[in-house]
């Protein structure tokens, strides 16, 4: 799929995100400079769409990432010429490219500042709010970054992007607990990603193969992995961070024969019985060789996997059939 | 039966460029005029502070937990609807607490609600005041006229519609006056404004009176809406909910679903 200036870059790949920037001169040079918003002009020449603000907020992501900073300001002073200098989302991006051009620490220290002189101003300027917390983090004052997002979903907590980052943060700092409610939280706003239903269950399976881990919590954790797992390549055939969380999940579980077949309360998930799990590993090896085999040969249909993603596949798998040298399949 | 001897009517052909045209041409004028006049009169969306913010995302936040509370574990969702219920009627949310249990703030009296109305005011003039004097100007100065006659013939139902303003009992209905030409582009120049404005364009009165004819369900967060009785509602809510979640038997699911 070729990269498309509509979508947000934040997931391209390095080169997708190059291609993208490099375009820059030609769509600026093919947008109008400056859309009048006069009844006149409207009605002669083509009307501002949407898109094309869409458009320049991408490029300048794009043209960021790829140091590319005078294409980036030159998006800037459209989108500010358009919306003025006290549009919040411009003012976000006013504050990213101070950070882009800031060379030091200090630079970035005189950027948070100004991001407190605003927020003091009007303390509901959430891309601001958003900005000043990525740049906490940034500055590796991770747990300034956690007491700010709390705060801000303190008084909004239908927002999905800042649950998303928190449980991120509490992962890094190792709170499992926490960081699993935050990622909670964003499956209750987006109750079919299948990402996050994926990622939900990486984080169960770290939190359970973490030392310190009971036997209790151990089983409740795997339990909830493996069926996030599942759900998650049930909303989405074919997912291979899906299928390569169920094959380490239940080989985690088949390897862990000192674990006593004890159900878990009536609250909790409990594992299913040892046959199903034996399925499913190999429902899971055989459909991660599939992919693997697809996406190595570039079969049409099969293009679009990450090629790290299918080269730790690929790896797990040799380590599966190296471990277990008497399975003849 | 004998065939009605088809009635002709000779007019003056300069009545179609003086009559039909400029009635037309005034029609699109006035629409696009308007859309720019409610453009400009628009007020920008009032700014919520932090305590109103929280208050409406927070029932959001319940809301959203109570429909898609399948997602989660039992115990995850049992966690969440506790410490929901324990928030929703302490009245932790609120914007001012302490005027909880008092009736709603008259929504006539409240500034803040005055602004949304005034808002519906100004539309509504927009168009009242146009129509009312291009109605006129009509009537001043083109009544009595038939102007054109339809190439398709009509029932005598649509006399009233087709000739107002010209009485007289016996003539074809396919008969159109200057009033009713400006009736039909009232109705029919939406594709117009369409095309010339966009999409949303706020000419065509249609789409107005449509919008008013279906009062906005999204009342959510209206003025004289009592947010501690939606807290207290939607704890009703929650405390109904049977909790099932979609990974009940989802290993099971998938194995019948899913051939190698």
């Amino acid at each position: 799929m070729a990269p498309s200036l509509l979508h947000p870059p934040s997931q391209l790949s390095h080169a997708a995100a190059l291609q993208l920037s490099q375009q820059a001169p030609a769509v600026l040079r093919s947008s109008p400079s400056t859309v009048s918003a006069s009844p006149l002009s409207a009605l002669f020449s083509a009307s501002e769409s949407p898109e094309l603000w869409t458009k320049y907020e991408n490029l300048l992501l794009s043209c960021l990432r790829t140091g590319d900073e005078r294409a980036a300001h030159q998006c800037l002073e459209r989108l500010v010429a358009r919306f003025g200098n006290d549009n919040e989302r411009v003012m976000a991006f006013k504050g990213l490219l101070k950070e882009a051009d800031a060379e030091n620490n200090g630079q970035l220290e005189l950027v948070l500042k100004e991001y407190d002189q605003i927020l003091s101003d009007n303390d509901t300027n959430i891309p601001i709010t958003k900005r000043r917390i990525a740049l906490l983090r940034s500055l590796g004052r991770v747990s300034d970054a956690a007491s700010s997002l709390v705060r801000l979903l303190e008084f909004s907590p239908t927002d999905a992007e800042a649950w998303s980052e928190l449980a991120e943060i509490y992962l890094t700092q190792g709170l499992y607990a926490q960081a699993i409610y935050a990622l909670e939280e964003v499956l209750i706003l987006a109750p079919n990603a299948w990402n996050i239903h994926a990622r939900l269950g990486e984080m169960q399976y770290m939190a359970a193969t973490a030392s310190g881990a009971g036997a209790g919590p151990y089983r409740k954790y795997l339990a909830e992995a493996l069926k996030r797992f599942a759900r998650s390549i049930e909303l989405c055939d074919d997912y291979l961070r899906g299928y390569y969380g169920l094959k380490l999940v239940t080989s985690e579980v088949l390897g862990d024969s000192a674990g006593s077949t004890k159900q878990n309360g009536a609250d909790e998930f409990s594992l299913p019985d040892p046959a199903t799990i034996e399925r499913l590993n190999e429902l899971a090896t055989a459909k991660l060789s599939e992919i693997v085999r697809h996406a190595a040969a570039r079969d049409p249909g099969w293009c679009g996997y990450d090629e790290l993603e299918v080269a730790a596949a690929r790896e797990l798998l040799t380590k599966d059939a190296s471990a277990l040298p008497g399975v003849v399949r | 039966m004998a065939q009605v001897p088809v009635q002709t009517i000779h007019r003056d052909p300069q009545l179609f460029y003086w009559i039909l045209v400029p009635i037309t041409i005034v029609m699109i004028l006035t629409g696009v005029l308007r859309h720019y006049a409610t453009v400009l009169m628009a007020t920008a969306p009032k700014k919520l502070d932090q305590k109103t913010i929280r208050e409406q995302r927070s029932l959001l936040h319940g809301i959203n937990v109570r429909s898609n509370f399948h997602v989660l574990s039992k115990r995850s969702f049992t966690t969440r609807r506790d410490a929901l219920t324990t928030a929703y009627e302490s009245g932790a949310y609120l914007k001012d607490p302490e005027r909880r249990g008092q009736a709603p703030p008259n929504p006539m009296s409240d500034p803040s609600s005055m602004e949304g109305m005034m808002g519906m005011m100004k539309n509504q003039m927009a168009m009242i005041i146009p129509n009312t004097l291009i109605m006129s100007w009509i009537n001043a100065f083109f009544s009595g006229y038939v102007i054109m006659k339809l190439p398709f013939p009509l029932t005598i139902k649509f006399k009233s519609m087709l000739q107002a303003g010209v009485a007289t009992k016996d003539m074809d209905p396919r008969w159109m006056s200057s009033i009713s030409w400006y009736f039909l582009c009232i109705f029919g120049l939406q594709s117009v404004f369409n095309f010339l404005l966009g999409n949303d364009n706020a000419a065509s009165q249609m789409a107005q009176q449509m919008g008013q004819m279906a009062p906005p369900t999204g009342q959510m967060f209206g003025p004289g809406v009592d947010p501690d009785k939606q807290f207290i509602a939607e704890v009703e809510n929650l405390a109904v909910i049977e909790h099932y979640s979609v990974l009940d038997g989802v290993e099971q699911r998938l194995l019948e679903g899913i051939t190698v």
